[in-house]
């Protein structure tokens, strides 16, 4: 059953529990047909659209552990930097603002949606 | 109005569509270790040397085109890096790939200058790729030298009739063009086994020792300009010098060349050739033969000879300019989909299933992601 909170006079799904999603990664879900992924940095969790708009890879698999990667130099396909506040594409690492949407380069923008955090559940507000 | 929510966790990265499609991915890297390969160093003077301080493929010295790239040299690991038929496995689930035609990734040998040690380390890695793919049943692109003839024929005579092996594999680079005469003993070869021959670009682009090369300073201008101008060049040095007329059974496939300059290629070949031919006549193999012209006008070998990877596509997002590119492209005759996996210009096949130009016209699908693919490899 989908659970709603309404968050000064906003309606908020939830989508997650905190514990659902590890720092660094993410998640995807189907909110009414739109796809958002929730991402958690470092404990500050943002949501944005789950679909890079140069591609249509699945933003959810930024951070995802590559095949072998102790041997390479990097862990992850993409990721999450919590420092920036960004998200790289797992694919071809288009960095996407996780609080304005943008891509800096392109100046190409992908949808954001507001979060909340409460009582350990993860709200989104589509 | 009561919403709904539903976690996606499905592995797939690609449209559902795409895995009701057979996709064959032209061009997916295997990279083994270093100590993987050197048990399959037979001579061990080659050995000795290959396990200095300096491995197998030295770092060239001049600061890498990668460097654009947040993980540096690290853009060609960006998805990974497989290294038995399991790994492979797991990565083109994610992609809807059927059947990746896998190749052992020495793409650094081309630059390096001691033949005997490009040598070693080409057989290591084929012999790598024969036990751990060809033997498994894997579809494989095993590599043969251009800087050596007699050692490119060499190894077709080891591996050339292995089931399993369905294609050779070699680069082309800033150096002679694969239309010198010198070629002709592999090209026999080739069309005999009934092997095409994919030309993959090669790291010897990546800054050069010339005056054009070392001005070339961004990871735009190196690999989305220099290897495209390099494979057309190839390309019509090939037709024009008559290689196809002497090996009309021939297939060659420029894998990371680009696609969309076919068209320029096309119609500038046989508006110079029609214009101007009568030089054709002495070049080499014309003038040993005694023929005057080519059989066919240039663009004609193009179409039949002449194949493209598709990676990266960068397909018009608009269809009604994509069906033109792909049209005057020939590219149901001409493209053939590869995914680069696992480096950084990675191309799943969205085009496929998300452009109309496709959803309008299935044949032209069909054709790129694997009926192409299926005319000219040895399956």
């Amino acid at each position: 059953m989908t659970e709603h909170t309404t968050i000064d006079g906003d309606e908020y799904t939830k989508v997650a529990e905190t514990d659902d999603i590890d720092a660094g990664r993410g998640i995807a879900v189907d909110v009414d047909g739109i796809e958002v992924a929730v991402f958690n940095a470092d404990g500050e969790f943002y949501a944005i659209s789950n679909r890079c708009s140069h591609q249509n890879a699945p933003m959810c698999k930024a951070g995802e552990k590559k095949i072998n990667a102790e041997h390479t130099w990097t862990e992850s396909r993409g990721g999450v930097n919590a420092d920036e506040c960004t998200v790289s594409c797992p694919w071809h690492l288009w960095e996407w603002d996780l609080q304005t949407g943008e891509n800096e380069a392109s100046g190409q923008r992908i949808a954001t949606f507001d979060v909340a955090v409460r009582d350990g559940d993860v709200l989104v507000r589509v | 109005m009561e919403s709904s929510i539903r976690r996606l966790d499905s592995n797939a990265e690609v449209p559902e569509e795409a895995y009701d499609v057979e996709v064959i991915d032209m061009d997916f890297h295997v990279n083994p270790l270093e100590e993987e390969l050197r048990p399959y160093i037979e001579d061990e003077r080659a050995l000795d040397r290959l396990t200095t301080e300096f491995g197998m493929w030295p770092i060239p010295d001049k600061w890498d085109a990668a460097f654009a790239i947040s993980e540096g040299n690290e853009g060609l690991f960006t998805q990974g890096r497989a290294e038995t038929i399991e790994d492979v496995e797991e990565a083109c689930e994610k992609f809807a790939i059927d059947t990746p035609i896998v190749n052992c990734a020495l793409n650094m040998l081309p630059q390096q200058h001691h033949p005997v040690l490009k040598n070693a380390v080409l057989e290591a890695g084929n012999s790598y790729m024969l036990d751990h793919f060809v033997d498994e049943g894997v579809p494989t692109a095993l590599s043969i030298s251009k800087w050596d003839v007699d050692h490119a024929l060499k190894e077709l005579d080891r591996w050339g009739n292995e089931d399993n092996v369905v294609a050779a594999y070699s680069w082309f680079d800033p150096r002679e063009p694969w239309g010198v005469e010198a070629f002709d003993p592999v090209f026999e070869k080739l069309e005999s086994l009934g092997l095409p021959l994919l030309l993959h670009g090669s790291l010897a682009f990546w800054p050069q020792h010339s005056y054009v090369g070392d001005e070339m300073l961004t990871w735009t201008e190196v690999l989305g300009f220099d290897w495209p101008i390099h494979g057309m060049v190839n390309t019509v040095n090939m037709i024009m010098r008559g290689v196809f007329d002497r090996y009309p059974d021939l297939n060659v496939v420029f894998q990371e060349a680009g696609h969309w300059w076919l068209p320029f290629a096309r119609y500038r070949m046989d508006e110079f050739y029609e214009m101007h031919p009568e030089d054709i006549q002495i070049t080499p193999r014309k003038f040993a033969d005694g023929e005057h012209y080519l059989e066919r006008p240039p663009s004609e070998y193009l179409r039949d000879n002449i194949y493209v990877c598709t990676q990266p596509f960068a397909l018009p997002r608009r269809a009604g300019e994509a069906r033109s590119m792909l049209d005057l492209s020939m590219a149901s005759d001409t493209f053939l989909y590869s995914s680069d996996w696992p480096h950084q210009t990675l191309d799943p096949p969205t085009w496929f299933f998300r452009n109309r130009a496709f959803s309008d016209n299935e044949p032209l699908r069909d054709a790129i992601l694997h009926e192409n693919a299926e005319e000219i490899l040895r399956f």
